[in-house]
């Protein structure tokens, strides 16, 4: 049995908040009481980053192709196209923000485009935007 | 960044404060507030020009080398200065000392009004709940207050000039050009939130002095709930009240992660007690403009955040990095919920 990382870092900034945290005061102890929210953030993301963005960059694929196909615009169906080779989350990421770039377009288009096609394109590229939010909500946010 | 020291201090001091003799400088320490600024406290023993020995307790507040709000010392003091003796309870100021160099960033000084509180985070534990709704009635109602303030009665020189029928489009160029110059890569949803804000802006029943940040954590409240002092002017401006009710509405600031918001009232509360006070409308559809103007901005500042993170200067603190990420998807989040698309 090994420690895994989320285990690992929900241990870390446990100890920190009753450990080290109470032997604190004024800013230092803010500094290390958000110091373990961050290591805590850490540990719940890890496990579920990648699939997070793989599930996101596959759904954002499909609405540009499909923002391609309706428009006749080559350069929305190319930003739909192929796969995720490389699975880390550096490479996930990058290759996240030129889709997310795409979408931005395709949603200013669909915006000003009537008829019911694109208004369930619209439809359907809020849906992936809510997915992707609340896959990556924050155990510990306001809201 | 230099360090600020006692003697560094009482240095300054005897060499600007004509009637100040021998100042003497104890109990020097950094206080746990904000991202946008380092706030230290110490107090101060000096001798008056009639030789009779004084006592101050002082803030120091001083700019870093970057920040995540586009502010500075003057702009904050001015504010201050402005709203003093309004009828909104505020510090008094004691000095600014605009130039960099004797501190390693400009420093103003206030009166430190100490023996209150001012977490937000603390209204939500038990022993405060008999008296949140108080509290909420003091946070709004002071809102209110401000609200009602004739922006004419003022000197707002020192903030960007508005009128009721510019502020909303003036206030959505700067963040929007604040979020841009602190690009954090493409967003779907801030960028929908923005489209949808520029086609249409509301227009201001009157101009008043906008906080730009009240908020629960922003205020000093007593033992009671009393609310004793509004402080962190920074963002202060010129502009539509309605903002400043939106701001302490975000979802973001609801510390108690339920509906209430600013963790103490709910909407519909906060709303009526602003509007008593002020003698004022919330518009919904403009209070609904100013809410989602307000998730944009507030996003603009979190990637600020990121960016000052980012920079690794000496500014570079724990809680710019804590704030990009904690914060970053619940304003994505707060800005589907105002599109009715959560």
């Amino acid at each position: 049995m090994k420690p895994t990382v989320p285990h690992v870092a929900g241990e870390l900034a446990r100890r920190l908040r009753t450990e080290i945290l109470p032997e604190l005061t004024g800013f230092p102890a803010n500094a290390v009481g958000m110091g373990a929210e961050l290591i805590d953030m850490i540990g719940q993301q890890w496990d579920s980053a990648a699939a997070n963005l793989v599930a996101e960059n596959r759904a954002f694929r499909e609405l540009l192709l499909r923002g391609g196909v309706m428009f006749g615009d080559a350069a929305l169906t190319a930003a739909g196209q192929g796969a995720d080779e490389d699975l880390r989350i550096s490479a996930l990421t990058a290759g996240n923000d030129r889709l997310r770039a795409a979408l931005i377009l395709l949603h200013a288009t669909i915006e000003d485009s009537p008829g019911d096609d694109a208004r369930a394109l619209e439809d359907a590229i809020w849906a992936a935007l809510r997915d992707s939010v609340c896959a990556r909500q924050i155990a510990s946010a306001n809201f | 960044m230099k360090e600020i020291t006692p003697q560094l201090l009482e240095g300054y001091l005897a060499d600007h404060m004509a009637d100040m003799r021998d100042p003497q400088v104890t109990n020097l320490s950094r206080l746990p507030m904000g991202a946008s600024r380092e706030t230290f406290r110490f107090d101060l023993n000096y001798t008056d020009t009639a030789g009779t020995a004084q006592a101050l307790k002082v803030i120091l507040r001083r700019d870093p080398p970057a920040s995540n709000v586009d502010s500075d010392r003057a702009h904050e003091f001015a504010a201050y200065q402005a709203i003093y003796g309004h009828g909104i309870p505020v510090p008094r100021m004691l000095l600014l000392e605009s130039d960099p160099a004797p501190f390693g960033g400009a420093i103003s000084l206030a009166e430190d009004l100490r023996g209150f509180h001012n977490s937000e985070y603390q209204l939500q534990e038990p022993e405060w709940a008999d008296r949140r709704d108080y509290v909420a009635q003091q946070l709004w109602s002071t809102m209110g207050r401000l609200a009602a303030v004739p922006a004419d009665d003022l000197d707002l020189s020192f903030t960007r000039p508005a009128t009721r029928e510019n502020t909303a489009r003036q206030e959505l160029e700067y963040w929007v050009a604040f979020l841009d110059r602190h690009d954090v890569g493409p967003e779907p949803i801030t960028r929908a939130a923005i489209r949808k804000l520029q086609r249409w802006q509301p227009v201001a029943q009157k101009l008043a002095l906008v906080h730009g940040d009240f908020r629960a954590g922003n205020f000093l409240y007593d033992d009671a709930g009393t609310l004793q002092a509004v402080l962190d002017w920074e963002m202060a401006h010129c502009g539509d009240p309605l903002e400043d009710l939106a701001w302490s509405m975000t979802r973001t600031f609801s510390f108690g992660k339920d509906d209430k918001r600013s963790g103490l009232a709910r909407r519909e509360d906060a709303i009526r007690i602003w509007e008593e006070v002020s003698g004022l409308t919330a518009d919904p559809a403009a209070l609904e403009w100013w809410e989602l103007f307000n998730c944009v901005k507030a996003q603009a500042i979190w990637n600020a955040c990121s960016h000052v993170w980012m920079a690794g200067t000496a500014a570079n603190e724990v809680i710019h990095a804590y704030a990009a990420w904690w914060l970053h998807n619940s304003q994505d989040k707060a800005m589907l919920e105002l599109m009715g698309k959560l």
